[in-house]
Protein backbone atom coordinates (compact mmCIF):
# COMPACT_ATOMS: atom_id res chain seq x y z
CA UNK A 1 0.00 0.00 0.00
CA UNK A 2 1.20 3.33 -0.66
CA UNK A 3 -0.12 6.93 0.19
CA UNK A 4 -1.45 9.00 -3.22
CA UNK A 5 -3.12 12.01 -2.22
CA UNK A 6 -3.34 11.67 1.23
CA UNK A 7 -5.42 7.97 0.69
CA UNK A 8 -3.90 4.30 0.85
CA UNK A 9 -3.60 2.53 -2.93
CA UNK A 10 -2.54 -0.46 -3.90
CA UNK A 11 0.59 -0.85 -5.54
CA UNK A 12 1.21 -3.84 -7.63
CA UNK A 13 5.16 -4.67 -8.17
CA UNK A 14 6.57 -7.45 -10.76
CA UNK A 15 9.15 -8.80 -8.82
CA UNK A 16 12.50 -8.86 -8.87
CA UNK A 17 12.05 -6.09 -11.31
CA UNK A 18 9.77 -3.39 -9.30
CA UNK A 19 8.07 -2.79 -12.24
CA UNK A 20 4.71 -1.37 -11.32
CA UNK A 21 1.84 -3.49 -13.05
CA UNK A 22 -1.43 -1.13 -13.48
CA UNK A 23 -4.68 -2.34 -12.10
CA UNK A 24 -7.33 -1.03 -13.72
CA UNK A 25 -10.57 -2.09 -12.51
CA UNK A 26 -9.82 -1.50 -8.32
CA UNK A 27 -8.14 2.23 -9.34
CA UNK A 28 -10.64 5.08 -8.08
CA UNK A 29 -11.70 2.99 -5.38
CA UNK A 30 -9.50 4.95 -2.45
CA UNK A 31 -8.58 4.02 -0.01
CA UNK A 32 -7.51 0.60 0.05
CA UNK A 33 -6.57 -2.28 2.02
CA UNK A 34 -5.67 -5.71 2.44
CA UNK A 35 -3.84 -6.86 -0.40
CA UNK A 36 -3.90 -10.73 -1.28
CA UNK A 37 -2.38 -12.22 -4.48
CA UNK A 38 -2.96 -15.44 -6.21
CA UNK A 39 0.11 -18.12 -6.96
CA UNK A 40 0.61 -16.04 -10.39
CA UNK A 41 -0.36 -12.45 -9.59
CA UNK A 42 -3.88 -13.20 -11.96
CA UNK A 43 -6.32 -12.30 -9.28
CA UNK A 44 -5.40 -9.54 -6.70
CA UNK A 45 -8.11 -9.09 -3.74
CA UNK A 46 -8.28 -6.02 -1.70
CA UNK A 47 -10.81 -4.60 0.22
CA UNK A 48 -11.85 -0.88 -1.59
CA UNK A 49 -14.10 2.21 -0.91
CA UNK A 50 -17.59 2.56 -2.46
CA UNK A 51 -19.83 5.45 -0.77
CA UNK A 52 -19.88 4.70 2.71
CA UNK A 53 -19.11 0.88 2.05
CA UNK A 54 -16.08 -0.95 2.72
CA UNK A 55 -16.52 -4.20 0.01
CA UNK A 56 -14.44 -6.93 -0.85
CA UNK A 57 -13.43 -7.12 -4.51
CA UNK A 58 -11.09 -9.21 -6.82
CA UNK A 59 -9.48 -8.12 -9.91
CA UNK A 60 -8.99 -10.90 -12.26
CA UNK A 61 -5.83 -9.39 -14.31
CA UNK A 62 -6.04 -12.05 -17.40
CA UNK A 63 -9.45 -11.10 -17.97
CA UNK A 64 -10.21 -7.23 -16.52
CA UNK A 65 -13.20 -8.35 -14.73
CA UNK A 66 -13.79 -7.35 -11.23
CA UNK A 67 -15.67 -9.33 -8.73
CA UNK A 68 -17.44 -8.10 -6.30
CA UNK A 69 -17.97 -10.01 -2.95
CA UNK A 70 -21.37 -9.80 -1.64
CA UNK A 71 -21.80 -10.66 2.32
CA UNK A 72 -24.54 -11.46 4.21
CA UNK A 73 -25.93 -8.84 6.93
CA UNK A 74 -23.96 -5.86 7.86
CA UNK A 75 -20.71 -7.09 8.66
CA UNK A 76 -17.83 -4.90 7.09
CA UNK A 77 -15.24 -6.17 5.82
CA UNK A 78 -11.30 -5.61 7.99
CA UNK A 79 -9.16 -7.89 6.43
CA UNK A 80 -8.69 -10.58 3.68
CA UNK A 81 -6.52 -13.29 2.68
CA UNK A 82 -6.62 -15.16 -0.88
CA UNK A 83 -5.89 -18.61 -1.13
CA UNK A 84 -3.22 -18.79 -3.80
CA UNK A 85 -5.07 -20.84 -6.21
CA UNK A 86 -8.09 -18.38 -5.90
CA UNK A 87 -10.69 -20.69 -4.95
CA UNK A 88 -11.27 -19.74 -1.26
CA UNK A 89 -10.96 -16.14 0.70
CA UNK A 90 -10.82 -15.65 4.41
CA UNK A 91 -12.24 -12.29 5.60
CA UNK A 92 -12.52 -11.19 9.05
CA UNK A 93 -15.66 -9.40 9.46
CA UNK A 94 -16.50 -7.15 12.07
CA UNK A 95 -19.62 -8.90 13.88
CA UNK A 96 -21.54 -6.71 17.03
CA UNK A 97 -17.99 -5.18 17.61
CA UNK A 98 -16.33 -8.27 17.80
CA UNK A 99 -13.94 -9.82 15.40
CA UNK A 100 -14.30 -13.23 13.32
CA UNK A 101 -12.75 -15.12 10.32
CA UNK A 102 -15.11 -16.50 7.93
CA UNK A 103 -14.23 -18.75 5.06
CA UNK A 104 -15.65 -18.83 1.94
CA UNK A 105 -15.88 -20.94 -1.32
CA UNK A 106 -14.72 -18.98 -4.93
CA UNK A 107 -14.34 -22.03 -7.08
CA UNK A 108 -17.82 -21.17 -8.92
CA UNK A 109 -16.48 -17.42 -9.55
CA UNK A 110 -12.90 -17.89 -10.68
CA UNK A 111 -10.88 -20.61 -12.37
CA UNK A 112 -7.93 -21.49 -10.51
CA UNK A 113 -4.38 -20.01 -10.30
CA UNK A 114 -2.49 -22.78 -10.13
CA UNK A 115 1.78 -22.80 -9.57
CA UNK A 116 3.41 -21.95 -12.49
CA UNK A 117 4.82 -25.36 -14.34
CA UNK A 118 1.55 -27.37 -12.51
CA UNK A 119 -0.15 -29.43 -15.50
CA UNK A 120 -3.49 -29.07 -16.18
CA UNK A 121 -5.93 -32.23 -16.33
CA UNK A 122 -8.16 -32.55 -19.25
CA UNK A 123 -8.05 -31.18 -22.71
CA UNK A 124 -6.48 -33.97 -24.43
CA UNK A 125 -5.81 -38.02 -24.17
CA UNK A 126 -5.96 -39.43 -21.48
CA UNK A 127 -2.20 -40.45 -19.59
CA UNK A 128 -2.93 -43.92 -20.12
CA UNK A 129 -3.48 -43.54 -23.06
CA UNK A 130 -0.54 -42.20 -24.35
CA UNK A 131 1.80 -44.44 -22.32
CA UNK A 132 4.02 -46.62 -24.55
CA UNK B 1 -33.55 10.90 -18.17
CA UNK B 2 -29.80 12.21 -18.57
CA UNK B 3 -27.27 10.26 -17.40
CA UNK B 4 -25.92 12.36 -15.07
CA UNK B 5 -29.37 12.52 -13.01
CA UNK B 6 -29.34 9.01 -13.51
CA UNK B 7 -26.05 8.49 -11.77
CA UNK B 8 -27.10 10.54 -9.21
CA UNK B 9 -30.42 9.04 -8.28
CA UNK B 10 -28.65 5.64 -8.27
CA UNK B 11 -26.07 7.02 -5.88
CA UNK B 12 -28.50 8.62 -3.58
CA UNK B 13 -30.19 4.89 -3.53
CA UNK B 14 -26.71 3.52 -2.82
CA UNK B 15 -27.26 1.57 -6.15
CA UNK B 16 -23.65 2.80 -7.68
CA UNK B 17 -22.23 -0.09 -8.24
CA UNK B 18 -18.24 -0.66 -9.20
CA UNK B 19 -17.68 -1.39 -12.44
CA UNK B 20 -16.95 -5.35 -14.28
CA UNK B 21 -18.03 -8.40 -13.54
CA UNK B 22 -20.93 -9.13 -11.06
CA UNK B 23 -21.40 -12.88 -11.57
CA UNK B 24 -20.83 -16.04 -9.01
CA UNK B 25 -21.33 -15.45 -5.65
CA UNK B 26 -18.66 -16.47 -2.73
CA UNK B 27 -20.11 -19.40 -0.26
CA UNK B 28 -20.12 -19.73 3.07
CA UNK B 29 -18.38 -22.83 3.94
CA UNK B 30 -20.52 -23.94 6.95
CA UNK B 31 -18.37 -26.39 8.67
CA UNK B 32 -15.21 -24.85 8.69
CA UNK B 33 -16.85 -21.07 9.89
CA UNK B 34 -18.54 -23.52 12.76
CA UNK B 35 -14.86 -24.61 13.77
CA UNK B 36 -14.15 -20.67 13.93
CA UNK B 37 -16.82 -19.31 15.89
CA UNK B 38 -15.99 -22.41 18.73
CA UNK B 39 -12.26 -20.43 18.65
CA UNK B 40 -13.52 -17.35 19.76
CA UNK B 41 -12.76 -14.18 18.39
CA UNK B 42 -10.44 -14.44 15.41
CA UNK B 43 -8.35 -12.02 13.44
CA UNK B 44 -5.25 -11.97 10.65
CA UNK B 45 -6.22 -14.53 8.44
CA UNK B 46 -3.67 -16.05 6.29
CA UNK B 47 -4.80 -18.41 3.96
CA UNK B 48 -2.65 -20.92 2.09
CA UNK B 49 -3.83 -24.11 -0.09
CA UNK B 50 -5.02 -26.28 2.74
CA UNK B 51 -3.89 -24.09 5.99
CA UNK B 52 -5.56 -21.27 7.21
CA UNK B 53 -3.75 -19.47 10.05
CA UNK B 54 -5.01 -16.79 12.23
CA UNK B 55 -4.84 -15.09 15.77
CA UNK B 56 -7.66 -16.20 17.83
CA UNK B 57 -8.51 -15.05 21.19
CA UNK B 58 -10.53 -16.27 24.39
CA UNK B 59 -10.53 -14.83 27.81
CA UNK B 60 -8.64 -12.27 26.90
CA UNK B 61 -5.77 -14.30 25.51
CA UNK B 62 -4.48 -14.44 22.43
CA UNK B 63 -2.56 -17.44 20.17
CA UNK B 64 -1.99 -18.36 16.62
CA UNK B 65 -3.99 -21.17 15.41
CA UNK B 66 -3.30 -23.20 12.63
CA UNK B 67 -6.45 -24.97 10.65
CA UNK B 68 -6.16 -28.17 8.43
CA UNK B 69 -8.86 -27.04 6.16
CA UNK B 70 -9.23 -30.73 4.56
CA UNK B 71 -9.56 -32.60 8.23
CA UNK B 72 -11.48 -29.33 9.78
CA UNK B 73 -9.53 -29.40 12.57
CA UNK B 74 -6.44 -27.28 14.56
CA UNK B 75 -3.22 -29.08 14.14
CA UNK B 76 -0.32 -28.67 17.11
CA UNK B 77 1.93 -26.37 16.93
CA UNK B 78 4.18 -26.94 19.86
CA UNK B 79 6.89 -24.34 21.39
CA UNK B 80 4.99 -21.15 19.10
CA UNK B 81 2.46 -19.73 21.36
CA UNK B 82 3.39 -18.52 24.58
CA UNK B 83 1.70 -16.94 27.31
CA UNK B 84 3.44 -14.10 27.67
CA UNK B 85 3.48 -12.98 23.94
CA UNK B 86 1.11 -10.86 21.94
CA UNK B 87 0.57 -12.47 18.25
CA UNK B 88 0.25 -9.25 16.07
CA UNK B 89 0.33 -11.16 12.32
CA UNK B 90 0.65 -14.47 11.33
CA UNK B 91 1.60 -15.72 7.36
CA UNK B 92 1.81 -19.31 6.59
CA UNK B 93 3.00 -21.40 3.47
CA UNK B 94 1.39 -23.83 1.08
CA UNK B 95 2.41 -26.73 2.95
CA UNK B 96 1.76 -25.58 6.57
CA UNK B 97 5.35 -26.15 7.60
CA UNK B 98 6.31 -22.60 8.01
CA UNK B 99 4.79 -19.29 9.86
CA UNK B 100 5.69 -16.37 10.27
CA UNK B 101 4.80 -14.35 12.97
CA UNK B 102 4.93 -10.79 14.39
CA UNK B 103 4.56 -11.05 18.50
CA UNK B 104 5.46 -8.25 21.50
CA UNK B 105 7.64 -10.18 23.78
CA UNK B 106 9.30 -9.42 26.47
CA UNK B 107 8.45 -5.25 25.78
CA UNK B 108 9.73 -5.75 22.40
CA UNK B 109 8.28 -6.37 18.97
CA UNK B 110 9.74 -8.82 16.82
CA UNK B 111 9.52 -11.55 13.68
CA UNK B 112 9.98 -15.10 13.89
CA UNK B 113 9.98 -18.34 11.33
CA UNK B 114 8.30 -21.08 12.64
CA UNK B 115 9.08 -24.69 11.36
CA UNK B 116 6.35 -27.04 12.47
CA UNK B 117 7.79 -30.57 11.76
CA UNK B 118 10.66 -29.17 13.79
CA UNK B 119 8.86 -26.98 16.36
CA UNK B 120 11.75 -24.25 16.37
CA UNK B 121 11.72 -20.55 16.43
CA UNK B 122 14.06 -18.98 14.32
CA UNK B 123 14.21 -14.65 15.04
CA UNK B 124 14.35 -13.21 11.53
CA UNK B 125 16.87 -9.57 12.01
CA UNK B 126 15.27 -6.44 10.36
CA UNK B 127 18.45 -4.75 8.73
CA UNK B 128 18.93 -2.00 9.37
CA UNK B 129 17.12 -1.95 12.37
CA UNK B 130 13.41 -1.30 12.44
CA UNK B 131 9.75 -2.72 14.23
CA UNK B 132 7.73 -5.14 12.49
CA UNK B 133 4.12 -4.87 12.07
CA UNK B 134 2.83 -7.43 9.76
CA UNK B 135 3.76 -10.31 7.52
CA UNK B 136 2.90 -12.18 4.41
CA UNK B 137 4.78 -15.28 3.85
CA UNK B 138 5.03 -16.67 -0.15
CA UNK B 139 2.84 -19.88 -0.54
CA UNK B 140 6.23 -21.23 -1.31
CA UNK B 141 8.10 -20.40 1.62
CA UNK B 142 11.05 -19.02 0.11
CA UNK B 143 10.15 -15.42 1.04
CA UNK B 144 8.47 -12.89 3.33
CA UNK B 145 7.15 -9.55 3.30
CA UNK B 146 6.83 -7.67 6.11
CA UNK B 147 5.84 -4.29 7.02
CA UNK B 148 7.74 -2.44 9.27
CA UNK B 149 8.18 1.40 10.95
CA UNK B 150 12.04 2.82 10.37
CA UNK B 151 12.61 6.13 10.88
CA UNK B 152 8.95 6.91 11.48
CA UNK B 153 8.20 5.65 8.36
CA UNK B 154 5.87 2.73 7.15
CA UNK B 155 8.09 0.36 4.81
CA UNK B 156 7.64 -3.35 3.33
CA UNK B 157 10.80 -5.09 3.27
CA UNK B 158 10.95 -8.62 1.24
CA UNK B 159 13.13 -11.30 2.93
CA UNK B 160 14.68 -14.42 1.44
CA UNK B 161 14.25 -17.28 3.63
CA UNK B 162 16.83 -20.19 3.25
Amino acid sequence: MVERNGRLSLLLQRQPSGQVVPLRQIRGHEPHGSPSLSWNGRYVAALVQQGNQRLAVIEDRATGRLHRLPLPGDQPPVKLSLAPDGQRIALELLQGGQRRVQLFDLSGMLEPDRPAGLAVRGGGPSQEATQP
Amino acid sequence: MRPGVAIGIAASLGLLLLPGCMGGMPVPLPGLNRQLEQAGSSREPALSERWLALISGRSGREQVLLLDLQRQLPVPLPNLNRLDAQPLSVGVDASGERLALVRQLEGRTELVLYRRSLGSLQLIPMVPAGVPRQVSLRADGRELAVQLSRNGLWQVDLIQIP
